[in-house]
């Protein structure tokens, strides 16, 4: 273990562009998969609120462009084993000054689903405010959304930053500000065995309705595919850099220490053990990255958590299983960046050294 | 162990610089190649000690074909030893470390480093310590695993002539206890030390004197 932090420290300049390029691969791969993973859990974490099964328009890409009747929701609650079932309209919106928030109507049973802080549910022409809104707002009074405006009645906490950063209204003023009935109820049930059954019976209540497990609705669901892909995409970018970077750098240092793989070869070190002694090292800087990468992501995630500019919308998770996943990733971005250099060191022959005296 | 090289040919592209070259060497000897800058020594040399393949002609160590044996690095490193111009030492490591780095027991090496006289130096670095010393240093590292023949290219092409005339002490000292030397070298006065002087000329041996 000594020896090959002796090798890094002796080659400290080179070691420490390897470090930097892989803590700034690593950090880029958590960060990214973070955020999208948060924006995607907090939608499914406000989808699946008192919401075991979801309806929306058939056949709709988008909860925001789902329109159906609001009264449909009535005659949901009539089914046995419903529990709940309220109507939601999913908007966004300017609210001065803001340029967009996101605007939540929901039909009055829904309210107690944002616990408030301070003051009362909205009537008709008044709205209640997420915490991290109000702070932004600098505790307004009234707020003028879409040229239109509505008293201030309450503020409530919630951990969904989409929430938090958002309005809640009543479901009428809601389908005035967007011009719809509904887009979407959530309904919970008695027993989630009984899920099927109930999805039957809603799907029978209108044609242009769609129900849906919220489980599969969110699996299914084209916008979180769409950010999971770019996700995946700009995270596979990331590693390759990583990997090119190692890839150069480890060139380079390779032919510094030409020398002394040759010097290996001509006292019998088989090739396995050059290899591995390279390998060995780049791990080391990896683990190291990789711990660095973590802290600055929970760093940054933390500064874009609080920042005014996201409004809380973007909400970074760093779950543990990302965290074994990507450092299985660094692992391996070390280990394949690593392993052509240290083959061509491998392959040094000694006769070089004879040879020639400058290698 | 004996050395036998038979009709030794070798091209770099199309210059011929070895031009059948037949010698026996008894590896329990110090046995010198001497001759003109060009001449083939290191070529010969690095034939010899298995690290570059002949265009014609073979290399036998007891008998046994070289470009037969099995594993190359295995066998290198049980019975060959090497001493380049360079030290070669890995500055990262202490000397002790550096002739550690191959060693299959560590047994030889506290004896090793007092028999050259280095052990007070042994946890130095390489740039701590004078040339002479690293090539001591180089050399212990090419004895450690007890080796049956040490080759050595130039050995003391980087020191003072008082310091080459220790290595070739050394070299001498060590051949009577049992190991055996092949030393290329254009230094004449290495002719003092050695049991055999293989002369060299334009890829020829010219001459053999004991
Ligand atoms: N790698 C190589 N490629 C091409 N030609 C080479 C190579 N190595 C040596 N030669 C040529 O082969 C000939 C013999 O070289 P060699 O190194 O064996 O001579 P030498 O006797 O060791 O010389 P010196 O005393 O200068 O070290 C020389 O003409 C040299 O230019
Ligand atoms: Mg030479």
């Amino acid at each position: 273990m000594i020896t090959p932090l002796k090798a890094l420290r002796k080659n400290r300049f080179k070691t420490s562009l390897i470090f930097l390029s892989m803590s700034v691969s690593i950090a880029a791969i958590f960060l990214i998969s973070a955020i999208s993973g948060g924006v995607v859990s907090m939608y499914s974490a406000m989808l699946k609120t008192d919401g075991d099964i979801i309806v929306t328009q058939k056949g709709i890409a988008d909860t925001f462009f789902s329109d159906i009747n609001r009264s449909l929701n009535d005659s949901i609650l009539q089914i046995e084993g419903v529990k709940v079932s309220s109507a939601m309209i999913l908007g966004a919106a300017p609210v001065d000054p803001l340029p967009i928030v996101g605007i939540y109507g929901v039909s009055e049973n829904r309210f107690k689903s944002y616990p408030l802080k301070e003051g009362r549910y909205p009537k008709v022409g008044e709205v209640m405010l997420g915490s991290k809104i109000y702070e932004t707002l600098k505790h307004p009074r009234e707020v003028i959304i879409s040229k239109k405006e509505f008293q201030v009645s309450g503020v409530f906490k919630s951990r969904i930053g989409f929430e938090d950063g958002g309005v809640v209204m009543n479901l009428s003023d809601g389908g005035e500000l967007f011009h719809k009935s509904a887009s979407i109820v959530l309904v919970s049930l008695e027993d989630l065995g009984q899920s099927d059954e109930i999805i039957g019976k809603i799907n029978t209540l209108d044609a242009q309705i769609e129900a849906k497990t919220t489980e599969s609705f969110i699996e299914q669901y084209n916008q979180f595919k769409i950010i999971q892909t770019s996700s995946d995409v700009i995270g596979a970018m990331a590693f390759l850099m990583g990997i090119l970077g190692i890839v150069s750098m480890m060139s380079m240092v390779v032919s510094d220490r030409k020398a002394e793989f040759g010097i290996m070869r001509s006292i019998g070190l088989s090739s396995t053990a050059i290899i591995l002694k390279l390998l060995g090292e780049t791990l080391i800087i990896a683990i190291v990255a990789y711990v660095v990468a973590l802290g600055v992501s929970f760093g940054v995630l933390e500064l874009i958590e609080h920042a005014d500019k996201f409004q809380g919308y973007i909400n970074g998770e760093i779950t543990s299983a990302l965290m074994i996943q990507v450092f299985v990733i660094s692992v391996v971005m070390a280990l394949v960046g690593t392993f052509l250099p240290a083959l061509y060191a491998s392959r040094i022959d000694p006769v070089s050294l004879i040879q020639r005296g400058d290698v | 162990m004996t050395i036998e090289a038979l009709g030794l040919e070798h091209f770099y592209g199309r210059d011929k610089v070895l031009n059948g070259v037949d010698v026996t060497i008894d590896a329990g000897s110090f046995t010198a190649i001497i001759g003109e800058s060009g001449s083939g020594k290191t070529t010969l040399l690095s034939i010899l000690s298995t690290l570059l393949q002949p265009s014609a002609g073979i290399v036998k160590y007891d008998g046994k074909i070289v470009s037969e044996l099995g594993n190359i690095d295995r066998f290198r490193r049980h019975n060959i030893g090497f001493v380049f111009q360079f030290h070669y030492l890995i500055s990262y490591l202490t000397l002790r470390e550096n002739i550690a780095l191959g060693a299959m027991e560590e047994s030889r090496i506290e004896t090793l480093l007092h028999s050259l006289g280095i052990s007070k130096l042994s946890h130095r670095y390489s740039d701590e310590v004078s040339g002479g010393e690293r090539q001591r240093a180089a050399i212990a590292r090419a004895l450690v695993n007890a080796p049956s023949v040490v080759f050595a290219d130039e050995p003391t092409g980087s020191l003072d002539s008082k310091n080459a005339l220790g290595v070739y002490e050394l070299f001498r000292g060590f051949s009577c206890a049992g190991t055996g030397f092949v030393v290329a070298s254009h230094d004449k006065k290495i002719a003092d030390y050695a049991d055999i002087i293989i002369e060299m000329e334009d890829g020829v041996v010219k001459d053999i004197t004991k």
